[in-house]
C-alpha cells in the first residue's frame, strides 16, 4: 500500500486494533500481509498502540488506562500480543463517502462475471448503507456491457484453457487468434483482454468490442498471470514506433495520456498545447483525430497530416 | 513555536488516536479544556491560564478529520446551560462508532469489494476506497484469489467532480459555466445537485435548476461534468434531496437512450462495423445482397458526442438518419479535413 496520510494512519490504528484482539499472538508477518501493507508499518503502529490510551481517572495515563503488549514476544519472536485493551470493541463502521466509493464501485462491476447480479450488489449496497455512519452520497456508475464476452473469458481463465477470437485490429486486419487470458483491463466503459497471443508470440491487448466469435478451446493455456511480465502499459510500444507532433485543446488533454510517451515535452502554442504522441501505424491516429474535430489537430509530419485529411475527406465524400 | 517547549512533539496519528480512544471512553463527555489540558498531543502543548487559541485550533481541524473518517464525534449541551462552549461536552457514542454486529462479510463479498475499491485509482475517491479497505480487513475476512486477473479503472479527471461531490454530500447550491455544444459561450448556471453518475464512460450531473435562488421542484436537468468549463463555486444550503437520487439519474439516461435513435449504414469488414455491432442495443435492420453493408439502428443519448464517434470511424459509416446528426457528422469530418489540408 502507498503512502499513509494522517487520516490513512488514523483508519489503519482503528482497525488493527480489533483484529489484533480477534488474532492473538499474530505475527508482524501476517498482520502485514492481511492489511497489504509493509512489515514496518505493523511494528511503527504496534509500538504506538501500546503506550497509548485514555487519561484515566486521574488524567495521568497511568498503567492501567494504557494498552499492553507482551514486549518479549514482540521483540525476540515479532508476534503481537495484547495484554491490556482500552476503549475499542469492534471495528469502525465506514465513513458516507467510503460506503459511497465502494457502492460505486460495486455499481461498475455489477456485470463482472464475479458478481452474481443485482441481487449481490442489492444485498452489499444494504450492507454499507447500514454500516456506514451517515448516508452514502448520491454517486452512481451505469453497470459494464460486454458480459457475455466478460463470462466467456472467465470461464476460459477458470479451466485454463485457451480462447479462440475474431480480432480486427484498427488497420483493417481479421485474423483468429489463439489467446490465454491474463487480465482484464478497463478505463470507464472501455474493456480490454491482455493475454498471450499465440498467434504473435507475445502478450497483446485487445479491445473486447472488437472481439468477435469468440469460443472455448481444449487447448490448456501454456503462459500463466506471473509467469508473464505485462506492461504497465495497456499498448506495446516499439522502436519502430512513430513520432507525431499534434496541437490540442488543454481540457482534451486526459484523453490523449496513453498514447503520450515518458517525457514528452508539452508546450502551449497559443492556447493549445502542442505535444508528441507515439503509434504503430496512421490508422489508429486517423480514426483518434477525426473523433476530436476542432479540438485536436496533426501539426506534423507531413504524411501524417496526409492520411488524416485523406480519411477525414474519404468520410465526407460519401455525403456528397 | 514556544508551545513545543515543554517535551517532544507527539505526532499527528498519536493524538487523532488518543483523541478518539479519549472520547470513546467517556460516557458523559468531556469538555474542550478537559480535552486540552488532558489528552495525548494536545496536554504537551496547553498552557494553564494561558492563551490556548493555537491549540484551539488545532482541536477543531482534528475535529473534522475524525469526523471525516466516519467516526461520529458528537456534542452534548450542559444541562441548563446549551449553547455555552466552555460546558459543552465532545463524546463517541459506542453504538454509533463501531459497525453494527450483525454485518459480516463472506469471503466471495470481500473478493467483490475489493475489485470495487480498485475501481478507484485516481482522485479523492482513492483514499476514501483505500480507508475503506482497511476497515474491511479489519474484520479479517479473507478474499478469495479471483480465477482471472482485474485491472478495472473509472477515470475522475473531470476537475468539477470534487466540488460537485463535496455540495452533493453538504446539499449546497452550485454555480459553474457550462458550455452546451453548438453555443459559442459558456453561461453561467446555479442548481442544486442531486446526484453524479457515470454513464457510457462520462460522468453527468443530475441538479434541480433554481430561479431566484429557490429551488425549481420537478426541473431535473442533466449536466456532462466535461462540458462544465470554469470553476464550481459552492453556495447557500439546500434542502437534502429525497429518494435514490442515483438511480433516478440514471434511469432518466436510460429513458433518454432509449428514445434517441440513429440509423447508419456500416461497411462489412471494417472497425465500425465490429464495434458498433457490440455496442449495447444495437440492432440490424437489413444486410446488402452482397453481404458487403449493413444497415444498424443504434441508441444514444448525446447527438454531438455521437457524431464524433462517428465522424472517427471516415468513411466506414454513412449517417441515414436523424437528419441533424447526418449534418452534425459532416461538418465535422469537413472540419478534419480542412484543419489538415
Amino acid at each position: 500500500m502507498a503512502e499513509f496520510q494522517a487520516r490513512d494512519k488514523l483508519a489503519f490504528l482503528l482497525s488493527l486494533v480489533p483484529w489484533l484482539m480477534e488474532h492473538d499472538g499474530a505475527t508482524v508477518a501476517q498482520a502485514a500481509e492481511h492489511f497489504g501493507v509493509s512489515p514496518q508499518q505493523i511494528r511503527d503502529a504496534v509500538q504506538l498502540i501500546a503506550v497509548s490510551g485514555v487519561p484515566g481517572d486521574t488524567d495521568a495515563y497511568q498503567h492501567g488506562d494504557l494498552f499492553d503488549i507482551n514486549w518479549d514476544a514482540f521483540e525476540e519472536r515479532d508476534e503481537i500480543v495484547l495484554t491490556n485493551l482500552v476503549a475499542i470493541d469492534d471495528s469502525p463502521r465506514f465513513s458516507a463517502r467510503e460506503a459511497t466509493a465502494l457502492i460505486a464501485g460495486l455499481q461498475y462491476l455489477s456485470s463482472l462475471p464475479e458478481n452474481a447480479g443485482s441481487v449481490t450488489l442489492a444485498r452489499l449496497t444494504a450492507k454499507l448503507s447500514r454500516g456506514a455512519s451517515a448516508q452514502p452520497a448520491q454517486v452512481g456508475v451505469e453497470e459494464v456491457a460486454g458480459g457475455a464476452t466478460l463470462a466467456l473469458i472467465r470461464d476460459a481463465a477458470a479451466r485454463g484453457v485457451q480462447l479462440e477470437l475474431d480480432y480486427l485490429d484498427s488497420a483493417g486486419h481479421r485474423e483468429r487468434r489463439r489467446v490465454d487470458p491474463l487480465r482484464v483491463e478497463s478505463f470507464d466503459d472501455d474493456w480490454y483482454l491482455r493475454g498471450w497471443c499465440h498467434l504473435r508470440e507475445a502478450v497483446r491487448t485487445f479491445r473486447l468490442d472488437r472481439i468477435s466469435n469468440a469460443v472455448i478451446t481444449e487447448a490448456p493455456i501454456e503462459h500463466r498471470v506471473g509467469e508473464v511480465r505485462l506492461p504497465d502499459r495497456l499498448f506495446e510500444t516499439s522502436p519502430e514506433d512513430l513520432e507525431v507532433t499534434i496541437e490540442v485543446a488543454p481540457a482534451a488533454m486526459p484523453l490523449l495520456v496513453d498514447y503520450i510517451p515518458d517525457g514528452a515535452t508539452s508546450t502551449e502554442v497559443g492556447g493549445r498545447i502542442r505535444t508528441t504522441l507515439r503509434v504503430s501505424h496512421f490508422h489508429g491516429l486517423k480514426r483518434l483525430i477525426a473523433s476530436m474535430p476542432g479540438v485536436a489537430t496533426v501539426v506534423a509530419p507531413p504524411s501524417a497530416r496526409a492520411a488524416v485529411a485523406e480519411w477525414a475527406a474519404a468520410g465526407a465524400a460519401r455525403y456528397r | 513555536m514556544a508551545a513545543s517547549s515543554s517535551g517532544p512533539r507527539v505526532p499527528v496519528e498519536e493524538r487523532l488516536f488518543s483523541l478518539v480512544l479519549a472520547l470513546l471512553a467517556t460516557e458523559a463527555g468531556l469538555t474542550k479544556n478537559e480535552i486540552l489540558s488532558t489528552v495525548q498531543g494536545y496536554r504537551q502543548r496547553y498552557k494553564a491560564g494561558g492563551d490556548n487559541a493555537n491549540l484551539e485550533r488545532q482541536f477543531e481541524r482534528d475535529k473534522d478529520d475524525i469526523r471525516e473518517l466516519g467516526v461520529p464525534l458528537e456534542t452534548v449541551d450542559a444541562p441548563g446551560d446549551a449553547g455555552n462552549n466552555q460546558t459543552l461536552r465532545y463524546r463517541i457514542p459506542r453504538g454509533a462508532y463501531e459497525l453494527p454486529h450483525d454485518i459480516s462479510f463472506t469471503s466471495d463479498e470481500t473478493t467483490l469489494l475489493n475489485l470495487a475499491a480498485m475501481v478507484w485509482r485516481e482522485g479523492s475517491l482513492s483514499g476514501e476506497s483505500r480507508r475503506a479497505l482497511l476497515k474491511l480487513r479489519s474484520l479479517g475476512v479473507v478474499a478469495e484469489e479471483p480465477v482471472l486477473g482485474y485491472a478495472p479503472r473509472v477515470r475522475l479527471r473531470d476537475a468539477a467532480f470534487d466540488p460537485l461531490n463535496t455540495a452533493l454530500e453538504r446539499h449546497l447550491v452550485v454555480r459553474f459555466p457550462y458550455l452546451k455544444p453548438g453555443e459559442v459561450a459558456a453561461r453561467e448556471r446555479e442548481v442544486v445537485p442531486l446526484a453524479l453518475v457515470q454513464y457510457q464512460g462520462r460522468w453527468h450531473l443530475s441538479a434541480e435548476e433554481t430561479a431566484f435562488g429557490t429551488q425549481v421542484a420537478g426541473t431535473r436537468k442533466m449536466f456532462l461534468l466535461r462540458r462544465i468549463v470554469g470553476a464550481v463555486t459552492a453556495g447557500a444550503v439546500a434542502p437534502a434531496p429525497i429518494g435514490d437520487q442515483a438511480a433516478l439519474a440514471l434511469a432518466d439516461l436510460e429513458e433518454i437512450w432509449e428514445r434517441c435513435i440513429a440509423e447508419v449504414e456500416v461497411s462489412c469488414d471494417t472497425d465500425a462495423a465490429t464495434r458498433l455491432a457490440n455496442r449495447r442495443g444495437t440492432e440490424e435492420l437489413s444486410v446488402a445482397p452482397d453481404g458487403s453493408v449493413r444497415t444498424l439502428r443504434l441508441h444514444y443519448v448525446d447527438g454531438a458526442i455521437l457524431a464524433d464517434e462517428l465522424a472517427g470511424f471516415g468513411p466506414e459509416v454513412l449517417v441515414l438518419s436523424p437528419p441533424e446528426l447526418r449534418s452534425a457528422v459532416i461538418e465535422r469530418l469537413e472540419r478534419t479535413e480542412r484543419d489538415h489540408g
